[in-house]
């Protein structure tokens, strides 16, 4: 079972080196908000499985920690973008 | 292996199979929208469908509405910064257009 | 088996660390960046570190990305328009900076690897027996906590948390002294957002109620003060975000006294000890646990306050538009 459940990591772990590769290619800002998304959700994964392997549920709050702490980035970086876009707005 | 050791097994190679078919469709969909539409639903589903399994695995009450939590936050922050990104960028597009017919 | 899962994880963490320090573009790092502090969080994981890896979620992934974005506003130029005067400005500067790096690489270089040498060799010289753990162990029950971690931080060596919570207001008197050189226009969009406006309301009473439990369970397992601070100082980035900064709309001796409430009650505590006989911090052990529990929720309201207060400071808002201009 142990066995399995590393399996099951290492394979969420290959997903998230493939989704770096949109990362590089971009082509626009939303692309690499998107990647972080994929990042997230997949980290979460993990962790769950991680939690199982080691049965250590101290690590559900690592979890949810990074759960709630998500929606500030997005939300930051959302306002940043509506920022700046306001700036340029302004100059032109 | 038990009976619940088996509905793990399942649970989690269902979600693994959802994950895969998020990230591929994050590197194949052609633009943004798309790729936000396979991710999204992809891999909150795999996500949930590993939760269950974990959740059946651990066996305990308590840690299974932690894992609950887990995924009900999780939906409603990707949910959210789809929407946030989906909106940014086409009012993006909108504006570009914009100026660029003028 | 599992030297799978470690030796991936590192090959990613090192690949990812360099990628973030080598990307040519400052959004393409700040990703990476994300991404790397997932990956170490999940080393941490590994290596049984419960503690560390809340810390590395709620710090580097949470609010180190919330200011690293914000630091990303003014320097990455998204819009064509904004390329006059202050982007020439800004490419003479990264020549002379260029050129200023040229003149100092040997010394750096040398300096780097003497710190890699010192670092290899701490690494080679780990104790044997674990260190210190089995002394700690040993004066568990006399802490008045059940968690080794928090024990060490709030008993055993409470001095260096009093002087890390002094740290942080220092950091924030920095950023009092440069801070609001830039001032931007208050952002109204949450108010029309109706779906934004509802996940700010969702997530500000989860993020007090689970700040809260760690603040409580860092008493039996992994979580404490720090982690819990910056939990609920999310929230007041997410009002401050929201167009509603709380920080500047309490009264200001009331803000003082919430800065710095953490630090000072700590030293008072510390000054009753040494005038009742005892060492500073040497907690009465029938009072410990509360004590240590009282010590962590003043401290990280006060962090918490701390955090909102440099977020909110670097960020400042006005109401009326003319005044968006920088005011150099």
């Amino acid at each position: 079972m142990n066995g399995f459940f590393i399996i099951v990591s290492v394979f969420l772990l290959l997903n998230i080196a493939l989704g770096l590769i949109r990362v590089w290619r971009g082509p626009t800002v939303a692309d690499r908000l998107l990647t972080t998304q994929l990042f997230g959700t997949t980290g979460m994964a993990i962790l769950l499985v991680l939690a199982g392997y080691s049965k250590d549920l101290t690590l559900l709050n690592v979890a949810i920690t990074f759960n709630v702490l998500a929606i500030l980035l997005v939300i930051s970086l959302f306002q940043v973008w509506k920022k700046r876009r306001e700036k340029a707005n302004d100059d032109t | 292996m038990t009976i619940h050791e088996l509905i793990t097994v399942i649970l989690l190679v269902v979600g693994c199979f959802f994950f895969l078919a998020g990230t591929l469709g994050v590197l194949r969909f052609p633009d943004l929208f798309s790729r936000l539409h396979a991710l999204t639903k992809a891999d909150n589903l795999g996500l949930g469908f590993i939760a269950a399994g974990m959740a059946v695995y651990i066996a305990s009450p308590w840690a299974a509405l932690k894992i609950f939590f887990i995924w009900l936050f999780t939906l409603l922050a990707s949910s959210t910064s789809c929407y946030l990104i989906a909106r940014f960028q086409k009012e993006q597009e909108q504006t570009k257009n914009g100026k660029e017919g003028e | 088996m599992s030297v799978l899962i470690d030796g991936l994880l590192a090959i990613l963490a090192i690949y990812l660390a360099l990628q973030s320090l080598l990307a040519p573009r400052l959004i393409k790092s700040v990703f990476l960046f994300f991404a790397f502090g997932l990956a170490l969080a999940l080393a941490w994981v590994r290596l049984g570190a419960v503690d560390v890896a809340i810390t590395e979620a709620a710090i580097a992934s949470g609010f180190l990305g919330v200011l690293f974005l914000d630091a990303l506003r003014d320097f990455s130029p998204a819009f064509p328009a904004k390329q006059k005067n202050p982007e020439a400005a800004h490419n003479v500067l990264v020549k002379n900076n260029t050129k200023s790096l040229l003149l100092s690489r040997i010394p750096l270089g040398l300096g780097l690897g003497l710190f890699l040498l010192i670092a290899l060799e701490a690494v080679w010289k780990t104790p044997e027996g674990g260190g210190l753990t089995a002394a700690a162990e040993a004066f568990l029950p006399e802490s008045g906590v059940e968690h080794p971690v928090t024990a060490v931080l709030l008993n055993f060596r409470a001095y260096d948390t009093w002087l890390e919570i002094g740290v942080i207001l220092m950091g924030l008197l920095a950023i009092f002294a440069v801070g609001g050189i830039k001032v931007y226009r208050k952002p109204n969009m949450a108010a029309q957002d109706p779906m934004l406006r509802q996940v700010i309301m969702f997530f500000t009473p989860v993020l007090f109620l689970f700040g809260a439990f760690l603040l409580y369970f860092g008493k039996t397992g992994p979580g404490g003060a720090f982690q819990a601070a910056v939990l609920w100082g999310a929230i007041g980035i997410l009002l401050h975000l929201g167009g509603k900064s709380i920080i500047e709309e309490i009264p200001r001796w009331l803000r003082q006294l919430i800065l710095t409430v953490g630090i000072l009650f700590f030293l008072v505590l510390g000054f009753l000890f040494v005038a009742g006989g005892n060492a500073l911090f040497e907690y009465p052990r029938a009072y410990a646990g509360l004590l240590i529990l009282i010590i962590e929720t003043l401290a990280a309201i006060s962090i918490a306050a701390a955090l909102t207060a440099i977020f909110a400071n670097l960020n400042q808002m006005k109401e009326d538009p003319n005044e968006t201009e920088s005011i150099n």
